[in-house]
């Protein structure tokens, strides 16, 4: 799936209400404007009657595929006004806008929210580009990504599992995600990009620390499934250092660039393709863990069958692929007009490819909306089609398999609590952030023990954590910032305290930490880690001018969004 | 009915009949014939039911579609009569067509 990216933050902007002059008014009525969701309100909640697929509704989140069955069937080719955007839902049609780039095109992004904004997509972010250019990098990397040399790290995934299971097995619980969905996919990739283990504990223990300073809030797992900084210095020190790794065959490589030039990848190429491998194979493959650990809790009798006989291992996980697709839809841009069942989509439009909606009509798979692993196997669109389909999918494959003979091989039979576990939806992956399980015999220690203490983990089913109270002392400040997706509103918090400062950000996502907060002179740098809809690490600097403060924020590898902010009274 | 063989990467062969229809990925599946993973279920995806189609065959069974081009980097050994095993339709006219299963499929 696709990977990095500003955070689409329209679209988590999009389900609030958003009216700057609305806004002082409810504060000063004491009301938070951030929690009143547009949901709240009959024109935005889930109809029985018109069809309208909202996709920033969270109402959807749990079970988007209702809505996708009208859509296969009503609404074949769904224009959605209010967002500006096309969407198509049967097999044949995504397949066809996946294997037709001259007309279903990525170079303006591969999500909904960056083929709006159209902001320059970086050079190596073959993700999204086209062919001839998308052909010159992919040819390096296919190379390297094998399904024989992915099958060979079985040994080393295996070792991954084990250690992130073994400790869990007394107890008998144990989450799906924090426990091994966050841990060996992050771990498999590092591996393969030749990070030290050492220095991928050091990123491990740093984003720990982070979790652990925010007590009391949920954990935010998925922040451990992110490696983006640190890699440059991995580049330079792999030039000196060359081992067996993917960096240093990115490094070695010649190829020949789209204009038929034999030449080696640049240092930021490099540095944009190793983060797009990072993003895309991380929180993806972390996300079919997940679902396999619903999908089994859900359907103990296949779950048994597959424990008495491994040999049921891969179409089990095809199976999971098909009907709960880790990214439920890509997104393409138009480049000429072109018809669907009759109705014209015109050039420039943004078109939805509902993966997760192809995966179960009923006119490729029969009794589509059905789990069973013994289906018949035919393809299912979950990696794509065509020129982009994903690159690590035999290497997803290879980590989901095992991934599932290791659990059962400690966990024969569990189930999974939804109530404590969390679902979120975003503009790439769908599927849980948390998700506790335990064995039988875990349930019944449980029962004896009474209610248990519910560790910070908890949250409602699909509810977004609830704000805090601003810290103790803090400056309020209203900031805008101006990203590629257009003026993003949100209020800072800010605790100055010698030279350090500390503090958060609110915005309709919810709340985020400063981390490496410091001041020199009038300027204050930080930094951010936002995980909605995608993981990305903003780093902020301002110069701070009486009530005004100007600056910017570095957006990963999306360049620098303007801010301005205005201090707030009290 | 045509017949296929399929030679594995050892020597081993296996003559099979195949149903019209089928995709020569299809009928290997169907009869147990080792060597052809196709993880993807036949959607041209995965590159692991890569076959070298016996010369003689290559101008009868054609070339690599675009798709297929594309995919079939993820195989090893890849030769101008490499074919994504998937993607070759079974008809009459292909009775008594030879392939041969790479390596890296074993
Ligand atoms: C279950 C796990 C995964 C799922 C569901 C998934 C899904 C996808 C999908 C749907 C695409 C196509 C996007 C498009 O057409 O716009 C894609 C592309 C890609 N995936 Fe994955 N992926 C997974 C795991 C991985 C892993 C483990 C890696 C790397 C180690 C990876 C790397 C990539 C890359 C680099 C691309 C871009 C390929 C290109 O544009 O040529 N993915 N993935």
């Amino acid at each position: 799936m696709s990977s990095i990216g500003v955070a689409s933050e329209r679209a988590a902007f999009a389900g609030s209400v958003r009216n700057p002059r609305l806004e002082p008014a409810l504060e000063r009525a004491g009301i938070d404007p951030r929690r009143i969701r547009l949901g709240a309100f009959p024109m935005n909640a889930v109809q029985e009657t018109k069809l309208d697929w909202d996709p920033y509704n969270p109402d959807y989140f749990r079970d988007p595929h209702s809505v996708f069955a009208r859509l296969r069937e009503e609404a074949p080719l769904y224009h959605n006004e209010r967002y500006g955007f096309y969407a198509v839902s049967r097999y044949a049609d995504v397949e066809r806008c996946m294997g037709d780039w001259e007309t279903f095109s990525s170079a303006r992004g591969d999500i909904l929210e960056m083929i709006q904004a159209n902001f320059p997509v970086p050079r190596g972010s073959f993700i999204h580009h086209d062919p001839p250019l998308h052909t010159a990098y992919r040819k390096v990397l296919t190379r390297v990504f094998t399904p024989k040399r992915m099958a060979a790290l079985e040994p080393q995934i295996r070792q991954f599992c084990a250690r992130s299971l073994d400790p869990l097995v007394e107890s008998g619980e144990f989450d799906f995600i924090a426990n091994l969905g966050a841990e060996m996919p992050m771990r498999v990739i590092g591996m393969l990009l030749g990070i030290p283990e050492e220095d991928q504990v050091a990123i491990r223990e740093r984003v720990d620390a982070n979790l652990r300073t925010e007590q009391g809030k949920p954990m935010d797992y998925s922040k451990t499934t992110k490696m983006g900084e640190g890699f440059e210095g991995y580049i330079d020190w792999r030039v000196s250092h060359p081992s067996d790794d993917l960096m240093t065959a990115l490094l070695a490589v010649e190829f020949e660039d789209e204009t038929g030039a034999a030449r080696r990848l640049t240092r930021d190429e490099i540095l944009v393709i190793v983060n797009i491998i990072a993003g895309a194979g991380n929180e993806t493959t972390n996300r079919l863990i997940g679902w396999t650990g619903k999908l089994l809790a859900e359907h103990p009798d296949q779950r048994r069958q597959i424990h008495q006989d491994r040999s049921l291992i891969p179409q089990a996980i095809e199976e999971i692929l098909r009907y709960e697709p880790p990214g439920p839809a890509v997104a393409r841009y138009v480049t000429r007009d072109v018809e669907f069942h009759g109705s014209t989509v015109p050039a420039g439009s943004a078109l939805v490819a509902l993966v997760a909606a192809a995966n179960r009509d009923e006119r490729k798979f029969p009794n589509g909306g059905q789990f069973d692993i013994h289906r018949k196997r035919l393809p299912h669109l979950t990696f794509g089609y065509g020129f982009h389909n994903c690159l690590g999918n035999a290497l997803a494959r290879v980590e989901g398999r095992i991934a599932l003979d290791e659990i059962l091989n400690r966990f024969p039979e569990w189930d999974v609590d939804l109530d404590r576990g969390y679902l979120s939806s975003t503009s790439t992956v769908r599927g849980w952030e948390t998700l506790p399980a335990y064995t039988p015999k875990a349930r019944e220690g449980r029962r004896n023990r009474g209610p248990v203490a519910e560790t910070s983990m908890a949250t409602g089913p699909t509810s977004p954590p609830a704000p805090e109270p601003a810290p103790a002392g803090a400056e309020r400040w209203h900031v805008t910032l101006q990203t590629p997706m257009g003026p993003q509103e949100m209020t800072l918090h800010l605790v100055r305290d010698g030279d350090t400062v500390t503090g958060r950000i609110d915005s309709p996502m919810g709340s985020e930490a400063l981390k490496n907060g410091k001041i020199a002179g009038n300027t204050l740098t930080w930094i951010m880690e936002v995980k909605k809809p995608m993981s990305v690490k903003l780093s902020f600097e301002v110069q701070v001018q009486g009530e005004r403060m100007t600056g910017h924020a570095k957006l990963g590898v999306f360049g620098k969004a303007r801010l301005e902010g205005q201090r707030l009274a009290g | 009915m045509p017949k296929i063989t399929y030679i594995e990467f050892n020597g081993r062969k296996h003559i099979v009949d195949a149903a019209p229809g089928l995709s020569v990925m299809e009928c290997a599946k169907q009869n147990g014939v080792p060597g052809i993973d196709a993880d993807c279920g036949g959607g041209c995806s995965c590159g692991t039911c890569h076959v070298y189609v016996d010369p003689p065959w290559q101008a009868r069974v054609g070339g690599r579609n675009a798709i297929e081009d594309a995919t079939i980097e993820f195989a090893s050994g890849v030769e101008a009569n490499s074919r994504l095993s998937c993607q070759i339709k079974l008809t009459d006219d292909l009775d008594g067509l030879v392939v041969r299963l790479p390596e890296s499929q074993r």
